[in-house]
């Protein structure tokens, strides 16, 4: 099973990426590019949140605060001090991994409902923070105007936003093969054998705090950089990115995408980024609906879209190999 | 300092205090029993506050105080139980829980405010206080309100307390909490009571709503703020037990009272939550927790 997963994987995954690079050229409008453009970061973003809330098992919920680390952190580097944009990114990447390690800290010997306690703390201490340092971050307002990407004579944002588009798919990949690597590794392994058995995997020599740290600072490195990537985008840093609106639309990419899957999240990021946007005339409905069909999801799709669609790659194979065994009993008859 | 200072502090944070075991004991309860954290608990104190305007206010039905707390307890239990039935009894079999109820709970938060903010409108709205007038004690003065807050408070969480000790539903639902299958085995109807402890809950987070509604000005997000403290609250007292989390709501809003005073409304926030990550660290399963985790 895993086998056949392993050898479809290298297709769909090609298939993925050739539709990325085609598709800025068929959504030529500045809006799609800039619905694209979201996607892209969200999808960033709940992947590597997958990787501490669905192979970690840790119900980490400070992950959207690396996040907002990295757009704060882009905007401290690149605007107040003057780094270039360029090395900001990375380094606003590097912070989030500090924050990381800070909060893996109180949680090493946590379980279950505290993690998400202290986390969720944790994220509201960082709010606070930020807020009340209005020298620093500008408070409520937020910071504006930081400094966008550029290369000697070209803007990113010319040609309808085409260069973060592509810095933005640049960027997903990278964190995708990480990902995809880490898992496959045997630290990834580890991971997961924590998760579910964690007595047993002690027992076995693995470090519980040691695994916990490692899953926590991985899966902030490219939160943080997406962070700055997005900081870079829209060129505001603000105190929205904290907020509860955000959280429950990335959570929800995660779970409607399928926890444990990596893919799953990114499919569910343009899904639901579009969705959401294509019901932005009306209102409040709006959040309404969304909510609605996201339990909708949880209740009919457990594990998610991904499952639906492996779902869905079975049910092919079963009816051509159907086909076949049915070809080879009349044969024999 | 003078005396009266102290003193101001003291019933300032025991006006809080009672407020945040009200919501702490609801979260509580649904985490004992269900063993899930509800993230629309902030939600149910806006929909107490604004189901009892909507029938005392002279701008709704007007009907008075009385009936409109009437109602809204009452509302707030049924809907409670159709929170249950909807957020949490289609996943009680899936191994991550947990994780689905945060999220089902989230969007039903978001689903309520956005609904409250559609039928009420975001203007900001005050609720009738449940006394009128001031009253002044030892030399320093307090609304009649927070008086009355300060005296019901500890009486229903005292009533919560002899229902879960003194009833046979309230020992059921505390047997729930300490042993799911051995319950079951015993012909506990668990998944009736799963419903009972979600409208309790609801329905002390719609009298917080009340209280509230008195106190500030209510919005459709009103709500989201107290469930924070009250997060801090079951963290701090640790989630596991009843009377952990009254205890800890007491001397947290004593603390931020202090807090308040002290360094600040600005740092008071992030003052508490240093506090209790900090208890978390030494005690992971909360100050006056026991050795569930």
């Amino acid at each position: 099973m895993i086998k056949t997963e392993r050898s479809f994987e290298g297709v769909y995954l090609a298939l993925a990426i050739g539709a990325l690079l085609i598709a800025p050229f068929i959504l030529t409008e500045s809006y799609t590019r800039h619905l694209l453009i979201l996607a892209l970061i969200y999808a960033v973003v709940a992947s590597n949140w997958d990787l501490s809330l669905g192979y970690g098992g840790l119900f980490n919920f400070a992950h959207l605060a690396f996040f907002s680390i990295g757009v704060y952190g882009y905007g401290i580097m690149a605007k107040s001090i003057g780094i270039s944009p360029w090395l900001a990114i990375p380094l606003a990447g590097l912070l989030s991994v500090a924050a990381a390690m800070i909060v893996a800290v109180p949680i090493l010997r946590l379980g279950g409902i505290y993690i998400i306690l202290v986390t969720f703390a944790f994220s509201q201490l960082v709010l606070q923070i930020v807020v009340s340092q209005s020298d620093i971050t500008g408070g409520n307002m937020g910071m504006v105007g930081l400094p966008p990407l550029k290369l000697p004579g070209y803007n990113f944002v010319r040609d309808g936003k085409l260069g973060y588009y592509f810095g933005a798919v640049i960027l997903l990949l990278s964190s995708t093969f990480f990902l995809r690597w880490l898992v496959n590794s045997p630290t990834g392994l580890s991971i997961v054998a924590l998760r579910d058995n964690a007595d047993y995997a002690v027992s076995r020599g693995i470090s519980l705090a040691k695994q916990r740290v490692i899953t926590l600072t991985a899966s902030a490195l490219f939160t943080g950089i997406a962070g700055g990537y997005y900081g870079a985008y829209i060129r505001v840093a603000s105190p929205d990115a904290f907020g509860m609106g955000l959280l429950s639309l990335l959570l929800s990419i995660l779970l409607v995408g399928g926890t444990s899957t990596i893919y799953g999240p990114i499919l569910a990021a343009f899904l639901l980024t579009f969705i959401s946007e294509a019901m932005v005339d009306l209102g409040p409905w709006r959040h309404m609906i969304v909510a609605v069909m996201i339990v909708a999801v949880l209740i009919f799709y457990p594990g998610g879209i991904w499952q639906a669609a492996t779902g869905f790659n079975e049910f092919l194979k079963r009816r051509l190999g159907g086909r076949v065994a049915r070809k080879t009993s009349a044969q024999s008859t | 300092m003078t005396a009266e200072t102290v003193l101001y502090i003291l019933v300032s944070g025991v006006v809080l205090g009672s407020l945040y075991a009200l919501m702490a004991v609801g979260l509580a309860l649904v985490w004992t029993t269900l063993g899930i954290f509800n993230f629309a608990h902030g939600m149910f104190i806006t929909l107490g506050a604004y189901f009892a305007w909507t029938v005392a206010d002279g701008n709704g039905l007007g009907w008075g105080l009385a009936a409109g707390i009437a109602f809204s307890v009452a509302a707030l239990a049924a809907l409670g139980c159709l929170a249950e039935a909807v957020l949490v009894r289609p996943f009680l079999k899936r191994d991550n829980l947990v994780l689905v109820a945060v999220i089902t709970t989230l969007a039903a938060a978001t689903f309520l405010e956005n609904a409250t903010l559609l039928s009420r409108g975001g203007r900001s709205k005050q609720l009738a206080p449940l006394a009128e007038g001031n009253i002044s004690m030892f030399g320093i003065g307090l609304s009649a309100h927070e008086a009355a807050i300060v005296v019901i408070a500890p009486l229903i969480l005292y009533s919560v307390w002899l229902f879960l000790q003194r009833t046979r539903t309230g020992s059921a639902l505390r047997a729930i909490a300490q042993n799911q299958e051995a319950a079951l085995l015993a012909g506990i109807p668990v998944a009736r009571l799963y419903a009972l402890s979600f409208a309790l809950a609801a329905s002390l987070a719609g009298l917080v709503g009340i209280f509230l509604g008195g106190i500030k000005f209510m919005s459709p997000s009103m709500g989201t703020d107290p469930m924070v403290k009250a997060l801090v609250v079951v963290i701090f007292g640790g989630i596991a037990s009843i009377s952990g989390p009254i205890r800890a709501a007491y001397v947290i809003g004593l603390l931020e009272a202090v807090c308040i005073y002290s360094i600040g409304i600005y740092w008071t926030q992030a003052a508490l939550f240093v506090v209790m990550i900090a208890v978390l660290m030494i005690r992971p399963t909360g100050l006056f927790g026991g050795q569930r985790a």
